[in-house]
């Protein structure tokens, strides 16, 4: 919530009004942080499906021992080639939906605006840009790059601060670093350690640093775009654009500087979507990632960045949680069992949230 | 035509204060047949520009039924940044 946000303070209103507006205001704020929440939540579901994709059908193959893909393909393009796989059928389910909801005049309608073009910008950054320096990062400096990576949800908050002078105070502050250190700990179960600093693992650092940059980006700059442009329309220009920038010219790139020519990419992407065994767990995946990407525009139009991404920020433990669930006890892979740092961590990321909420209210009270 | 949340930020342009029913009323014509046009998603699409200070509240009142009446307005950086954005 900025901090010009509803103030309600000193305005002159017959008896009864302002208790409703009280309430009013109320509702809107649970709202807004409950589907910030929810954007976590379903976050987990979309890794969990797309991790679980990529390990059936055609992907085995490509995974396999018999894999005929360079070393090169195996880690990069073929990263890539699932987050297309991925963001093709969520923007198809997302054009679906908006047309089932009478958005989809909207859509064409906001594209060229400037506010549209902010999105397509933002979706290039947060999605391909950002999602490739991460792959990128944990492949030259290993896994200490996740924790570096959380710092989304700050370097959001700062954003959000300096660009749009939302409320941030040392309350809140403390807040996300509660988060963050609760997100750390969670991922520190898959922290495998460095040996010693050479120059390869700092480049890795700092690709895992700009991976966090482009998501706060993303995340700032999306969700303040949706208090101009409807959500429900923004996540058809995210997803659209990440769908092609990843599908088309991201993959064609990858492969081109991997030697493996440059129609390679186009020719795995276009094998997975026709994989009837592995494609209908993108296809569920891309609608989680459709939902959770549009509540993390929504949740932080309406809960101003620094909280709206510290709900979303929950994703660090439903990630796993929904790994644990699908992968683990639906398709029986004892690999994702959730150790006890992921439920310390859950419980430590609530009371960070908790902190960073009720900090806001209070700022937001004492700046109105 | 413009998006709908455009124009109802648009509207505000002029710098009176309005509350969702004047909106509703001044936009009916091009988008009375969208969704986003009900009562409620009007409501939180003004709750939502108010939070990021687009605009702001001005006055609150109740209607004859003693439902609560939010009346908003948008101050001079706030249409500076709606016409910055939103082009006509």
């Amino acid at each position: 919530m900025s901090e010009r946000a509803m103030s309600g303070g000193a305005m002159q209103a017959p008896a009864g009004a302002l208790d409703a507006k009280r309430k009013m205001e109320k509702s809107f704020r649970i709202k807004g942080i409950f589907i910030a929440l929810m954007s976590g939540f379903l976050y987990g579901g979309y890794t969990a499906f797309m991790t679980q994709g990529m390990a059936t059908g055609v992907w085995a193959d490509w995974y396999g021992p018999a894999s005929t893909l360079s070393a090169f393909a195996l880690v990069y393009t073929l990263s890539s080639a699932g987050a297309a796989v991925n963001d093709i059928c969520s923007a198809i389910w997302s054009i679906i939906y908006a047309a089932i909801i009478g958005r989809l005049g909207d859509f064409g309608r906001s594209l060229r605006s400037k506010p549209g073009k902010i999105l397509i910008l933002a979706a290039v950054i947060g999605g391909p840009l950002a999602s490739t320096a991460y792959v990128v990062g944990l492949q030259m400096a290993g896994s200490i790059i996740i924790p570096i990576a959380a710092l989304n949800a700050a370097i959001g908050a700062i954003i959000g601060r300096i660009i749009y002078k939302q409320v941030l105070s040392g309350g809140m502050i403390f807040g996300i670093a509660v988060c963050f250190a609760a997100a750390v700990l969670i991922g520190s179960t898959g922290l495998t350690g460095i040996d010693g600093f050479s120059a390869k693992t700092l480049l890795g650092m700092l690709a895992g640093f700009l991976a966090a940059l482009g998501w706060g980006i993303e995340g700032a700059v999306g969700g303040y775009a949706c208090c101009m442009v409807d959500y429900e329309v923004a996540i058809v220009i995210r997803q659209c654009t990440s769908g092609l920038v990843n599908g088309v010219i991201l993959v064609s790139f990858l492969s081109l500087i991997g030697g493996d020519g440059i129609g390679s990419g186009l020719a795995l992407v276009g094998q997975a979507l026709v994989d009837a065994p592995s494609i209908w767990m993108f296809v569920i995946g891309g609608v989680f990632a459709s939902f959770s990407f549009k509540f993390w525009y929504k949740g932080a139009s309406m809960c101003g960045a620094a909280l709206g991404m510290g709900c979303n920020g929950t994703y660090a433990f439903w990630g796993p949680f929904w790994c644990w669930i699908v992968i683990g006890l639906i398709f029986k892979n004892p690999d994702y069992a959730i150790p006890w740092q992921g439920w310390v961590g859950a419980i430590v990321m609530v009371i960070g949230i908790v902190i960073l909420a009720l900090s806001q209210d209070r700022a937001s009270k004492k700046e109105a | 035509m413009k998006p709908l949340n455009f124009a109802i930020l648009k509207y505000f342009t002029s710098g009176k204060e309005a509350c969702r029913a004047d909106v509703q009323e001044a936009l009916k014509a091009d988008y009375s047949g969208f969704r986003a046009f009900k009562d409620k998603a009007m409501d939180e699409a003004l709750m939502t520009a108010a939070s990021n200070g687009l605009i702001e509240e001005s006055r609150l009142d109740l209607d004859e039924n003693g439902n609560l009446v939010i009346y908003y307005r948008a101050l001079e950086d706030g249409i500076a940044a709606i016409n910055s954005y939103i082009k006509d």
